[in-house]
C-alpha cells in the first residue's frame, strides 16, 4: 500500500489528513503547553463496511476560555420574574452559601480541523458562546480573537468566513472557507522547500494552522514547524 | 481568666453554576419533537463535568447533546466513561408543555425528592460505589418549539447540615504539603486523570504516606486505608476556582463522611487543575470541622438547597435559538451565504443590496412569467407581485415551472395565486402577492357595462407599476403589452419585454420614459446617440430595425412554442434586469452591440454587456443583440402620447 509521504499539488487525501493531524497535535502538545492539547475525534460510520481500515474522524481543541471585558447586554426578560414568588417563601436562608461577586463574563471557544472531502483540504470551524450557551455573534468573535499579523495571506482575498452547517454536529458554525487552501499551501511550500511545491505530509497541518490560526488569534510557536 | 472564644468561621460554598450547550437544546428539540409529543414524564439525563482548568473562571455543570438518552445513530462516536472533562453526573430534566404549567411546578418538593435520593445513595453505600450520584441534580424546563425558546431552571441538591460546617483552615495545597510530598500527590493525581478508569471518578481519597509517599484510593477504600497513612485528605474535583472557597460538590461530601464515618475533623482536598495537569496553587486543602450526627434516624432526610441563581436573583434563565434553529432564517442565511460568495469569488463589485431591495412586477405568470420568477430568485430577488387573470389549465404545469398537477384539479387555481404559494414553499422568506386581473388592450370593444372596471383595472394597473421598481412583459399578446408600456414609460420604471414565437424569441429592456430627459439633455444634439432613449416594443414595428435577418412575427397569439424558448427567454430578462440594476446608469444605460464591444471587462458593468435587445432562435441555435432607438412617433413611449395621457 503506498502511502506519498508528500503532497505536491496542495491537497490531501483522507488518510493524509489522519496522519498529518496526529503530527500536528503531537507537535501542539509538546511545543504549545499554553493551550490544551488538540484530541482526535473519530467518526463511526455504522452503515458502510469498509475494506481497509480508514478511520475519519477530527481534531477537536473546546473550551478555550477568553475572558471579555465587555459589558454584556442582554435585556432583562420581565417574564421571568414570575416564578419566583412560591420560591421566596419556601425555602429557607441558608447562610453557608457564599454570594459571589460579579465576574467578568467569559466566553468559550470551540475549534474543529475537519476534513473536507470536495475540497480535498482541512477546514477550519469554529465558534464562540457564553456561559449560559447563547452563541456568539461574529463581530463579538472578532472582537475576542482579533487576527494576529496581516499578511499577504490574510487578505480577503484568502480568508472568508461564512456561516455553515457543520458537516457532523448539525448546527451552524462559523468556518474559513476553503476555496483558497489548495492554492496558498502551494504557495507556502514553495518559498519554504527548494523542491518544487513538495510539503511533506506530516507538515502539512501544521503550515496550514501557522496561516488559518492567525485568522481566530491563535498563534504557534515557530518551533512547530521544523 | 476566661479565653476569649474566637466564633467558628462558618464553612461558605461557592454556588455551582450550569452551563447548557446549544447542541442540548436541538437534540431536546428534536426528541420532542420526534418522539415525546406532548408526554412530559421526567427525563433523565447526564450532566458532565469536571475539576477547574482556569484561574479565574469557575468550571460548570455542563449539558451537550449527549446529555439526552442516546436514541438514533450518530455519526460521532459516543462519550462513554473514560473522558476526563465529560465526568458524568445523574440527573433529571421535567420538562412542561406550557410556560404556565413551568411556573406552577412546586420546586420545593422536587428538590426535596431529588435530595431523597442523594440521602438514600448515602445511606445505602451507593455512593460509595458510584460517587457522582452525590452531584444529582434536576433541571427544569419549558421549550417553546415554535419560537426557539427556552426557559430553565437548575437545581444543585445540598444536604444541609445542622449545625453549619465550620473551617478551621483553608490554604493552597502547595502550602500545605512539603514540597516531597507535594510533587508525589502531583503525580498521583495526574495518574489517575490519565487513566480511563478513574478520570472520571470526581471523589477519591488522597493517602500520604510518612515517607511523603502519596496514593489516591477509591472512597469504598477508606477502611483498608486506615493505619495507612500519616495523612488522609477527601479528595474531589472542585469546580470552583476561588482561592478562599470550595466548589458546591464539598457539601454533599461533607454530609457523606459525617453519615459513614462520624469524623468530628475533615481535611479536605479541592483538587484543580490548568491546562490539563494537577495545579497544587489553585487546589485547596482544608480543615473543616462537623459536629457529629447525634444520632438521628436515618430516615430523616435533611433540608436541602439549591436552586441556581441568575445573576443573583431567584429567577429561571432563557435563552433564544432562533437564529440558529428557525428554519425559515437558516434557509435565509443561506441563500444569503450563496450570493456573497458568488461576490467575493467571482464579481467583487456586485451590488447585493440593490437586489435585495428590488421590487418586480410580473404581467403574466405563464410560461414566461415562470421562469422569470425562478431566476429572479435566484439571484436573491425577493419581492415579486404576479398579475394574470387565468387559471392553471391541464396543460400547464409542464411548460409553467411553478405550477403542479394539484392546481388544475377541479376548477383549477388563478394561476396569480399558484404562483405565489409556489414561491413561498420554494423559498419561505418570499415577499410575493398575486393579483387576479386582465390587462386592458386596445383595440378590444368593450361594452359599456364594463368601461367602469376597466376604468378601474387601467388605474389599477397604473398604481402597480408605480409601486414596484421594474415591470416584465410576459403576456402573451402583443396588445395587452400596449398599456403597460405607455405606463412604464410615464413613470420611469424599468421595463423588460420577453415575447416568444414558435422557434425565436425576443428580450428587450425599454428605455427610459420620455420625462426622463431632463432640460440639459434634451438641449443636445439629438443625434448623439448617447444621449437617446432606446426604443420600447411598440417603436419600431416587430422586424428588427438594424438587422436584415428576417423574423417570424411575434404578434401573432403564440400559445405554441418549443418548450426551449421560455426559459431561454426567461433568463435572458432576468439577466438583462440584473444588468440594469448594477449598471450606473441604470435605465438610462446605453444600449450595447455584442459585436461592437470590447473583449475585456466594461469598465461600467462588471457583468458584461448590457444590450438593448437580443433576438435569438432555436432553429439555428443562433442569438444575437440588436440596438433600437426611441421613435418619436412610437404609439407608447414617445413624448406626444405620453403627454396625453
Amino acid at each position: 500500500m503506498d502511502s506519498a509521504r508528500e503532497v505536491s499539488d496542495g491537497r490531501l487525501t483522507v488518510e493524509g489528513f489522519s496522519v498529518a493531524s496526529r503530527a500536528f497535535a503531537d507537535k501542539w502538545k509538546i511545543h504549545n503547553q499554553s493551550f490544551p492539547p488538540w484530541s482526535w475525534v473519530p467518526l463511526i460510520n455504522r452503515t458502510l463496511l469498509v475494506s481497509k481500515k480508514q478511520e475519519e474522524g477530527y481534531l477537536s481543541l473546546e473550551k478555550i476560555i477568553i475572558l471579555s471585558s465587555l459589558e454584556e447586554e442582554i435585556p432583562e426578560d420581565e417574564s421571568l420574574n414570575v416564578a419566583t414568588d412560591c420560591l421566596e417563601k419556601e425555602e429557607t436562608v441558608d447562610h453557608t452559601i457564599l454570594v459571589p461577586t460579579m465576574e467578568n463574563e467569559a466566553h468559550y471557544y470551540d475549534f474543529h480541523i475537519v476534513y473536507s472531502a470536495s475540497y480535498k483540504v482541512p477546514v477550519l470551524y469554529f465558534r464562540g458562546y457564553c456561559s449560559g450557551g447563547e452563541p456568539l455573534a461574529l463581530d463579538v468573535i472578532k472582537k475576542d480573537v482579533p487576527s494576529c499579523s496581516v499578511s499577504l495571506l490574510l487578505e480577503s482575498k484568502w480568508t472568508f468566513i461564512t456561516q455553515e452547517e457543520h458537516p457532523y454536529l448539525n448546527r451552524p458554525w462559523f468556518k474559513l472557507h476553503p476555496c483558497g487552501t489548495e492554492d496558498w499551501i502551494k504557495l507556502l511550500s514553495q518559498s519554504s522547500s527548494s523542491s518544487g511545491c513538495q510539503m511533506p505530509i506530516v507538515l502539512y497541518l501544521v503550515s496550514w494552522f501557522s496561516v488559518v490560526g492567525q485568522v481566530v488569534g491563535l498563534r504557534i510557536p515557530l518551533e512547530m514547524l521544523n | 481568666m476566661a479565653e476569649k472564644e474566637t466564633p467558628p468561621i462558618i464553612l461558605q460554598f461557592a454556588p455551582l453554576n450550569s452551563s447548557v450547550d446549544e447542541g442540548f437544546w436541538h437534540s431536546f428539540s428534536s426528541l420532542k419533537l420526534d418522539k415525546l409529543g406532548i408526554d412530559d414524564s421526567p427525563i433523565s439525563i447526564t450532566g458532565f463535568s469536571g475539576p477547574c482548568s482556569h484561574p479565574q473562571v469557575s468550571n460548570h455543570l455542563t449539558l451537550l447533546s449527549e446529555s439526552l438518552p442516546l436514541e438514533e445513530e450518530s455519526l460521532i462516536g459516543t462519550t462513554s466513561h473514560g473522558n476526563r472533562n465529560k465526568c458524568p453526573v445523574p440527573g433529571i430534566l421535567y420538562n412542561t408543555n406550557t410556560v404556565e404549567s413551568f411556573n406552577k411546578l412546586d420546586k420545593q418538593s422536587l428538590l426535596k425528592a431529588e435530595a431523597k435520593k442523594i440521602w438514600e445513595d448515602i445511606q445505602s453505600g451507593k455512593a460509595l460505589e458510584d460517587s457522582s450520584v452525590l452531584s444529582r441534580f434536576l433541571v427544569i424546563s419549558f421549550a417553546d418549539l415554535k419560537k426557539w425558546s427556552f426557559r430553565y431552571w437548575f437545581a444543585f441538591p445540598a444536604l444541609v447540615l445542622d449545625p453549619p460546617v465550620s473551617l478551621i483552615e483553608l490554604k493552597p495545597a502547595s502550602e500545605y504539603f512539603s514540597s516531597e510530598e507535594a510533587e508525589s500527590v502531583s503525580a498521583a493525581c495526574n495518574d489517575w486523570r490519565d487513566s480511563d478508569l478513574t478520570t472520571d471518578v470526581p471523589f477519591f481519597l488522597v493517602s500520604v504516606s510518612s515517607d511523603s509517599k502519596a496514593s489516591i484510593r477509591h472512597l469504598k477504600d477508606w477502611e483498608a486505608c486506615q493505619g495507612d497513612h500519616q495523612k488522609l485528605l477527601f479528595g474531589f474535583y472542585d469546580p470552583c476556582h476561588l482561592p478562599s472557597n470550595p466548589g458546591w460538590p464539598l457539601r454533599n461530601y461533607l454530609a457523606l463522611i459525617r453519615s459513614r464515618w462520624n469524623l468530628e475533623t475533615v481535611w479536605f482536598f479541592c483538587y484543580r487543575e490548568s491546562r490539563g495537569f494537577a495545579d497544587l496553587n489553585l487546589s485547596l486543602v482544608g480543615q473543616a470541622s462537623v459536629t457529629l450526627s447525634s444520632g438521628e434516624s436515618a430516615e430523616t432526610v435533611p433540608n436541602s438547597v439549591g436552586w441556581e441563581l441568575n445573576k443573583g436573583k431567584r429567577v429561571p434563565r432563557s435563552i433564544s435559538l432562533a437564529n440558529s434553529m428557525d428554519p425559515t432564517r437558516l434557509a435565509v442565511s443561506a441563500v444569503d451565504l450563496n450570493l456573497k460568495l458568488m461576490r467575493w469569488r467571482a464579481l467583487p463589485s456586485l451590488n447585493l443590496n440593490v437586489l435585495s431591495s428590488v421590487k418586480c412586477l410580473l404581467l403574466g405568470a405563464g410560461t414566461l412569467g415562470c421562469q422569470v420568477a425562478r431566476t429572479l430568485m435566484g439571484w436573491g430577488i425577493r419581492n415579486i407581485t404576479f398579475v394574470d387573470y387565468g387559471k392553471v389549465a391541464m396543460s400547464n404545469p409542464v411548460r409553467q415551472s411553478l405550477y403542479t398537477f394539484e392546481d388544475c384539479v377541479g376548477r383549477g387555481e388563478f394561476k396569480a395565486v399558484a404562483a405565489v404559494k409556489s414561491l413561498k414553499q420554494i423559498f419561505p422568506a418570499m415577499e410575493t402577492s398575486g393579483v387576479v386581473m386582465a390587462i386592458p388592450m386596445p383595440g378590444h370593444p368593450i361594452s359599456s357595462q364594463e368601461e367602469d372596471s376597466v376604468l378601474g383595472d387601467c388605474k389599477r394597473l397604473s398604481d402597480l407599476i408605480e409601486s414596484h421598481d421594474a415591470v416584465f412583459l410576459l403576456t402573451d399578446t402583443r396588445e395587452s403589452r400596449w398599456l403597460p408600456s405607455l405606463l412604464c414609460a410615464n413613470a420611469n420604471k424599468i421595463a423588460i419585454n420577453a415575447a416568444l414565437g414558435f422557434d425565436s424569441y425576443m428580450v428587450m429592456r425599454h428605455g427610459a420614459g420620455p420625462t426622463s430627459l431632463s432640460d440639459d439633455m434634451q438641449n443636445l444634439d439629438i443625434n448623439k446617440t448617447n444621449t437617446q432613449r432606446l426604443g420600447c416594443y411598440f417603436c419600431n414595428d416587430v422586424v428588427a430595425p438594424q438587422d436584415s435577418m428576417t423574423d417570424r412575427t411575434l404578434d401573432q397569439q403564440c400559445t405554441v412554442t418549443r418548450p426551449g424558448l421560455a426559459p431561454i427567454a426567461g433568463a435572458l430578462a432576468v439577466e438583462l434586469l440584473v444588468g440594469v440594476l448594477q449598471h450606473p446608469h441604470g435605465i438610462n444605460a446605453k444600449g450595447d452591440n455584442s459585436s461592437l464591444s470590447n473583449t475585456g471587462n466594461n469598465d461600467d458593468s462588471p457583468l458584461g454587456i448590457l444590450p438593448h435587445q437580443i433576438r435569438g432562435s432555436v432553429s439555428q441555435f443562433s442569438q444575437i443583440t440588436l440596438l433600437g432607438q426611441a421613435s418619436n412617433s412610437c404609439t407608447a413611449c414617445s413624448e406626444t402620447v405620453s403627454f396625453s395621457f
